[in-house]
């Protein structure tokens, strides 16, 4: 009964502390932009936190750490 | 493929003009700073409201530089206002900001994404100095880099540097001198264009008349946002991306995924960085500060500090500025003969200027505090555990800064929204602030609440007009709100927002940043917002002190028969020619012209000129109820109120402020925007007259149609 991509697995799958490597975006416009921030398909990411209020996600990757939205976490892909 | 020509020599030239780019975060603002110092201005790129610093100096081989910092932007790739600045100026030759050079700044711990935007722009034909920013970090964290390699991978002269101490800067002005005298052509090219894409560039240059075929690429990209292209040039390059089958986004993608590609291994053999660690200090840090429990408390008692300071540490200066002006002001009454000119130099001019000054300590006190905040690199921090709530407002993490600061006053509070990327959640940042009630507020609310709650109520263990004096901060709070509801859905952006953000390292703050950061926004204020403030204060003046003039000579002679007749002091005749003299002047008739009008909210022609002259500001207010009662040379809130409290309606003989009046007026002060010194800063921060006259009659009107509906219920 899977459709083929509606179960992607996303970025939001991932628990608390959990690491991921980014295989693409679903959305170019939003993927565009995460790449030029250097978050690209290939890296190695993990959840350290959630914003207090929910809504936002707060990743660590390499040598940084980003804030984004559950929404911009959705159509990141993982491998 | 193509070579720049360089015309004349940019040595010969009288001033170069040198780019600072780079993304955010990469300590641009440090490197400007260095350079400049103090020969710095800040104003607006043309048609936005995007911070432009320009700088000058001067180097050794005598050529003169002046210095623009760009906004901080990761490519070429705009998403918000500050970063569509970068792209239409550097893809426009003719710009007056186009720079002959380029300095571009980046953090050398984590250089790879730095270098997305750094190819972008050495493709693009500029020549380019890279500055390898934050080498004390590199140093400490044991990273290891070579710039002569890194040199000769990307063509371009590279240079080692920290920001913070001004560490190897001789060394980079040398760089620069070598550039200017030595300007070398342009490099290959880093990106590998397609053939169709080459194709479509040659179209367009031979349109625009431009050499760079990366340049009329980017053009393609933006062609419906650059301002600087014609309708019938905007018409052929639509065409030809249709005829050459050009798709915007898998153009982007593709050069972003390719430029990547290439410099990451170039990168591998140019610096190596020991492997991570355990955690970083930033990771502990925030563990605790962006904790689901201690993040929001250490938030909020972080804005109760800077509420705090804004409110009471300004209390002194402003006292001090305050008494400095009045004591001016008495000076010059005291030496100058009466006349006109004496009375508008001290009750226009120089009230004038004290009422600019006056909002000085305020404004420093705040930015000073989000300056530091924001240079350790807390203000991400904020601004991702509030994101969402925000959110469903139309406002930003960033907002709620403005927010509690318009507490205090709202003038800094709106010029603190300029962090603010994004401009739809900026613009309903800026309107729904004054709603928030400010210290002005505070007297007004002190004198007319004791008329709606009686001092010895109480409601349970509370005080009840210490609930009352809550309420209406709630009620300004609940229609900041609503307000940026409302505004979320009538204005459209064609920007999508996004969060995204980078979390900076926890670094110490840079003093001078912070500081000149201070001094530039109480220069802005003054410069900017003061002319329009200076210019209502003197009409203000006009209205309240001049009026046909066979009245005004009537009324201060009347006042004197009747002073003799009762046999009043002088103190007492002052007061009444006073009071005789502001009815009779132009804010006078004003104030019963629109008596009609505010008839309906309970509120007679007296109250009226008040109305008119708290423009000024709304603690006004009660220096014109002193001035109307003919109590002016008393000026104590007790008084004041007792002498309100005796006043009676001439024909009903009923008193004037009964709970229905008082509750009405109270609302109406909540509600009104009775500032101009606010709408003035908003004129500045929006850059138009239309948003500041929107929030005027949007606020105003709120505050009418609320005062009548409460006056109408309670008479």
């Amino acid at each position: 009964m899977k459709k083929k991509y509606s179960m992607a697995y996303t970025l939001n799958h991932l628990q608390l502390g959990e690491q991921g490597t980014i295989d693409a975006f679903s959305d170019e416009q939003a993927g565009c932009k995460l790449m030029t921030m250097g978050i690209l398909p290939g890296s190695e990411v993990k959840i350290v936190r959630k914003s207090p209020l929910g809504g936002a996600i707060y990743l660590k990757m390499d040598h940084q750490q980003f804030a984004i939205r559950n929404k911009e976490a959705e159509c990141i892909m993982l491998k | 493929m193509y070579n720049a020509q360089v015309v004349l020599p940019l040595s010969k030239k009288k001033t170069v003009t040198i780019a600072l780019l780079g993304n955010p975060n990469c300590g641009k603002s440090t490197v400007f700073n260095q350079l400049t110092g103090l020969r710095q201005r800040v104003g607006n790129f043309p048609g936005v409201t995007v911070d432009k610093k320009v700088g000058h100096l001067e180097l050794d081989n005598g050529s003169k530089v002046r210095l623009i910092d760009f906004p901080g932007t990761y490519s070429l790739y705009p998403t918000s206002q500050d970063e569509r600045v970068v792209l239409n100026i550097l893809t426009n030759k003719e710009d007056t900001h186009y720079p002959d050079l380029a300095v571009y700044v980046a953090d050398v711990t984590n250089l790879e994404k730095h270098l997305l935007l750094f190819t972008q722009i050495r493709d693009l034909g500029i020549p380019m100095l890279l500055v390898l920013n934050m080498a004390d970090v590199a140093r400490k964290g044991n990273i290891w880099y070579d710039t002569t390699a890194l040199s000769k991978a990307l063509e371009v002269p590279v240079v080692a540097v920290s920001a913070r101490d001004g560490d190897n800067f001789p060394q980079l002005k040398k760089d620069l001198i070598q550039l200017i005298e030595n300007t070398p052509s342009t490099p290959t090219f880093f990106y590998q264009f397609s053939k169709g894409e080459e194709e479509l560039a040659k179209d367009i240059q031979a349109k625009l008349s431009i050499d760079n075929p990366y340049q009329a690429l980017l053009i393609a990209q933006n062609s419906g946002r650059l301002p600087f292209l014609t309708k019938d040039e905007r018409d052929h390059i639509n065409e030809f991306i249709i005829n050459k089958n050009f798709n915007r986004l898998s153009f982007q993608v593709r050069e972003v995924m390719q430029r990547y590609d290439r410099f990451t291994p170039m990168l591998k053999k140019a610096i190596e960085r020991p492997e991570g660690v355990g955690l970083t200090l930033t990771d502990k840090i925030d563990a605790v500060v962006t904790h689901r429990i201690w993040g929001p408390l250490i938030f909020f008692s972080l804005m109760l500090l800077v509420f705090q300071a804004i409110y009471s540490w300004s209390e002194y200066p402003m006292d001090l500025i305050d008494a400095g002006f009045a004591g001016v002001g008495d000076l010059i009454k005291g030496t100058l003969p009466e006349s006109w000119f004496r009375d508008l130099l001290t009750d226009g001019i120089i009230a004038g200027l004290g009422g600019i000054l006056i909002f000085i300590p305020q404004i420093a006190i705040l930015f000073l505090l989000i300056s530091l905040l924001e240079e350790v690199g807390y203000m991400a921090r904020a601004v991702f555990m509030f994101d969402n709530i925000m959110q469903k407002f139309g406002l930003n993490g960033r907002s709620i800064v403005a927010l509690i600061s318009g507490a205090a006053c709202a003038i800094p509070a709106v010029m603190s929204t300029r962090t603010i990327s994004n401009w739809k959640e900026r613009l309903i940042s800026i309107m729904v602030t004054p709603f928030i009630s400010c210290s002005a507020r505070i007297p007004v609310y002190t004198v007319l609440i004791g008329f709606v709650v009686p001092v010895t109520a109480t409601w349970g263990i509370f005080n009840a007009q210490g609930l009352a004096f809550m309420g209406l901060y709630l009620l300004g709070i609940i229609a900041a709100l609503i307000s940026a509801y409302i505004l979320k859905q009538l204005l459209h952006s064609e920007e999508r927002s996004f969060l995204m953000l980078e979390m900076p390292e926890y670094r110490m703050p840079v003093f001078k940043n912070v500081l000149l950061n201070v001094w530039e926004k109480v220069k802005t204020f003054t410069i900017e917002a003061g002319r329009i403030i200076l210019l209502v204060s003197i009409v203000l003046w006009v209205l309240a002190s001049y009026g046909p003039s066979n009245k005004m000579e009537l009324a201060e002679t009347q006042a004197i028969t009747i002073a003799q007749q009762k046999n009043l002091t002088d103190l007492q005749t002052e007061d009444l020619i006073a009071a005789n003299k502001i009815e009779a002047s132009y804010a006078g008739h004003l104030g019963k012209f629109i008596e009609p009008a505010i008839r309906p909210l309970g509120f007679d022609w007296k109250i009226g000129i008040a109305l008119i002259t708290s423009f000024a500001a709304r603690e006004v207010f009660i220096g014109t109820m002193a001035t109307i009662y003919s109590i002016g040379s008393i000026d104590d809130e007790g008084s004041i109120r007792d002498r309100m409290a005796r006043e009676k309606d001439p024909i009903t003989g009923q008193p004037i402020y009964t709970f229905a009046t008082s509750l009405s007026l109270l609302i109406f002060y909540v509600f009104a925007m009775m500032c101009m010194s606010t709408l003035a800063v908003v004129k500045r921060e929006t850059n138009s007259w239309k948003w500041p006259i929107i929030q005027f009659f949007f606020m105003t009107g709120l505050a009418y149609l609320s005062s009548l509906l409460v006056y109408q219920l309670f008479k």
